[in-house]
């Protein structure tokens, strides 16, 4: 289970939570990372996908643009190499609720409750992300979802999940399989998804 | 919303009528005192003997030229191709009463910034929590650190920082150390424990006597500068010798109320720097010249939109051209991205505490409490406070 949290739960729902965090240029989240975040005074786990990444207005920034014609090149290739790998980018990221965990098993459902203000955030680890995929109903509430760009993160959590799996290409044929149950009805949107996920 | 906007309406309006004429009284006063710099300046005949004698006999925060006239202006040399730039700030967490347990964490960030180098800055933070009896009291009676005490070791601990990195960076090419402030420690940190303050500029002394070993140059950086010493001075040439008298001394805060030395040096182009100007305070005339560490400054007018900055040196860098040239040229390379040198603004931002940080550590604390069976709780003014403000101050 990976330890280390990447941020703090800013405002939450049952269906979804904002984390904010701030990381260095190249630790900032991924589109489509499963994440989990404690509920329920941490007796349980809400389980989400990140859909929207926001990098924050830094008005430090600004300055450094207008800067650029005041030196020489490398002068201001210090300058911005020190704002890529040293500085922490400001980030705000949505996150889909797919499920939760309780005391004995993952549910595909909408949690009985969302993460509390300031609750840590944290990756789900392979196992975790293998244990939460073993089924594929949560793929439902992304395709229920109003917020979420729905056919880009379920190919993003697909193609991440099945990264973790034993058997990468079963895992996508049964995915595939439960796609064209769910999208039955639209032919174009369904292929689509599966050209995504490199079926 | 708890505060009633609407019954401070007309209080504000008269707030915008107060400033505007107290603002026309200002610029009458700026502009004598102006015209008494300037003649001074033109002719300083006595005034250097007059000043040093009254900083000698009084406590007496004026300001006392050296050879450089008055009304110069240097523009600054050319940079080094090889130069490091080091800086330090740092921030901290007050011991509350009223949380899990009494503590205090301070952290200090810094930066390495190399010229002629392609390679990204280093930045460093070195947080420290304190928590023992002798840390967090002082003297027998159990009195609680104070806020000043706090942030007088964390100056300390800045300039340590400073002084470990211009140890390092001298190897590879000179070496300029900045600090965001004033190289003066709170005069009235003595006032509340004599021992207490005695210790800290001792230690701070010996930091920046570090700093001079190692090669490094020093100086300390003020932004909107309220100081006022050259007024001091000016004030200072109005007085028959023979009248010069404490009480006298102090009608400066009337005849130039509210006039800063900034407004003196309006003369200045973007980049130049003032004349050099010994800081007659009690402090730095007195044990940091015993140490040989007096302290001057001169003001430096950055380019971006007139922003003027006080920057404090010590005397071995006053006194040594290629040092002082070093300091300004590097203090205006620096400022070119907004007017404030881009290594103080960053080792700031390394530095702070923010509320999420302070959050995190009360949950280290409540866990580290737990662990070892010792019961905790925030006191019932803080339960309430948390309850009735939590959500609004996160978002």
């Amino acid at each position: 289970m990976t330890k280390v949290h990447i941020g703090r739960s800013q405002r939450s729902s049952t269906t979804g939570f904002v984390f904010g965090c701030s990381v260095p240029a190249p630790e900032v989240p991924l589109f489509g990372s499963f994440v989990r975040a404690p509920i329920q005074q941490a007796h349980a786990d809400a389980i989400g996908l990140i859909y929207d990444i926001t990098v924050e207005d830094d008005q430090f920034v600004g300055p450094m643009i207008s800067a650029d014609d005041k030196m020489d090149e490398d002068e201001y290739e210090t300058y911005l190499q020190d704002q890529r790998r040293n500085r922490q980018v400001p980030i705000e990221v949505s996150v889909l609720t797919v499920g939760y965990r309780n005391a004995s098993r993952y549910i595909h459902a909408l949690p009985p409750q969302p993460p509390m203000l300031l609750d840590k955030i944290f990756y789900c680890s392979d196992e975790e992300i293998r244990e939460f995929t073993a089924r594929f109903d949560f793929l439902q509430l992304i395709l229920a979802s109003a917020e979420a760009p729905a056919d880009q993160l379920m190919a993003s959590a697909l193609t991440k999940a099945a990264s973790v799996q034993a058997d990468k290409e079963q895992f996508l044929k049964a995915a595939g399989r439960e796609l064209a149950i769910l999208m039955g009805r639209d032919l174009n949107r369904l292929q689509q998804l599966l050209r995504r996920i490199a079926l | 919303m708890a505060l009633e906007l609407n019954k401070l309406t007309a209080k504000i309006g008269e707030l915008g009528k107060y400033a505007a004429v107290r603002n026309r009284d200002l610029d009458k006063r700026v502009e004598i005192a102006r015209t008494v710099f300037r003649s001074v300046a033109a002719a300083p005949g006595e005034i250097v003997r007059v000043a040093e004698s009254v900083s000698k006999r009084f406590r007496w925060a004026g300001a006392i030229p050296t050879e450089e006239p008055m009304l110069s202006a240097f523009d600054p040399v050319s940079r080094p191709a090889r130069l490091n730039v080091v800086a330090a700030d740092g921030s901290q967490i007050q011991p509350d009463r009223h949380n899990l347990a009494l503590y205090y964490v301070i952290n200090i960030g810094s930066i390495v910034f190399r010229y002629g180098v392609s390679s990204a800055p280093d930045v460093f933070r070195h947080p420290d929590a304190f928590f023992e009896d002798e840390e967090l009291y002082y003297e027998d009676e159990g009195s609680l650190m104070t806020t000043e005490m706090i942030n007088a070791r964390r100056d300390v601990r800045e300039i340590g920082e400073l002084a470990r990195l211009g140890g390092i960076e001298m190897r590879t090419a000179p070496t300029v150390a900045l600090l965001d402030n004033g190289l003066l420690l709170y005069i009235s940190l003595r006032e509340q424990n004599p021992r207490f303050g005695d210790e800290i500029v001792r230690e701070y002394l010996a930091q920046l006597y570090a700093l001079k070993a190692s090669g490094a140059v020093v100086a300390g950086v003020v932004d909107r500068p309220r100081s006022a010493n050259v007024v001091r001075l000016v004030h200072l040439a109005g007085l028959e010798e023979v009248e010069i008298a404490p009480e006298k001394l102090r009608e400066v805060n009337r005849v130039y109320k509210h006039v800063t030395d900034a407004s003196l040096f309006n003369f200045l182009g973007s980049g130049q720097r003032s004349a050099v100007f010994v800081l007659a305070s009690p402090a730095s005339v007195g044990e940091y010249a015993d140490a040989g560490h007096k302290i001057y400054f001169f003001f430096l007018n950055t380019g971006e939109s007139g922003n003027l900055l006080r920057v404090e040196v010590p005397e071995w860098v006053a006194s040594n051209k290629e040092k002082l040239d070093l300091v300004h040229t590097t203090i205006v390379a620096q400022c070119k991205t907004n007017g404030f040198p881009y290594v103080l603004a960053r080792a700031h931002e390394e530095a702070l505490i923010k509320a999420a940080d302070k959050f995190a550590v009360d949950e280290m604390v409540a866990s580290a409490l737990a662990n070892n069976g010792v019961p905790f709780g925030v006191s019932l003014k803080q339960m309430n406070k948390n309850l009735l403000s939590g959500k609004r101050r996160y978002r």
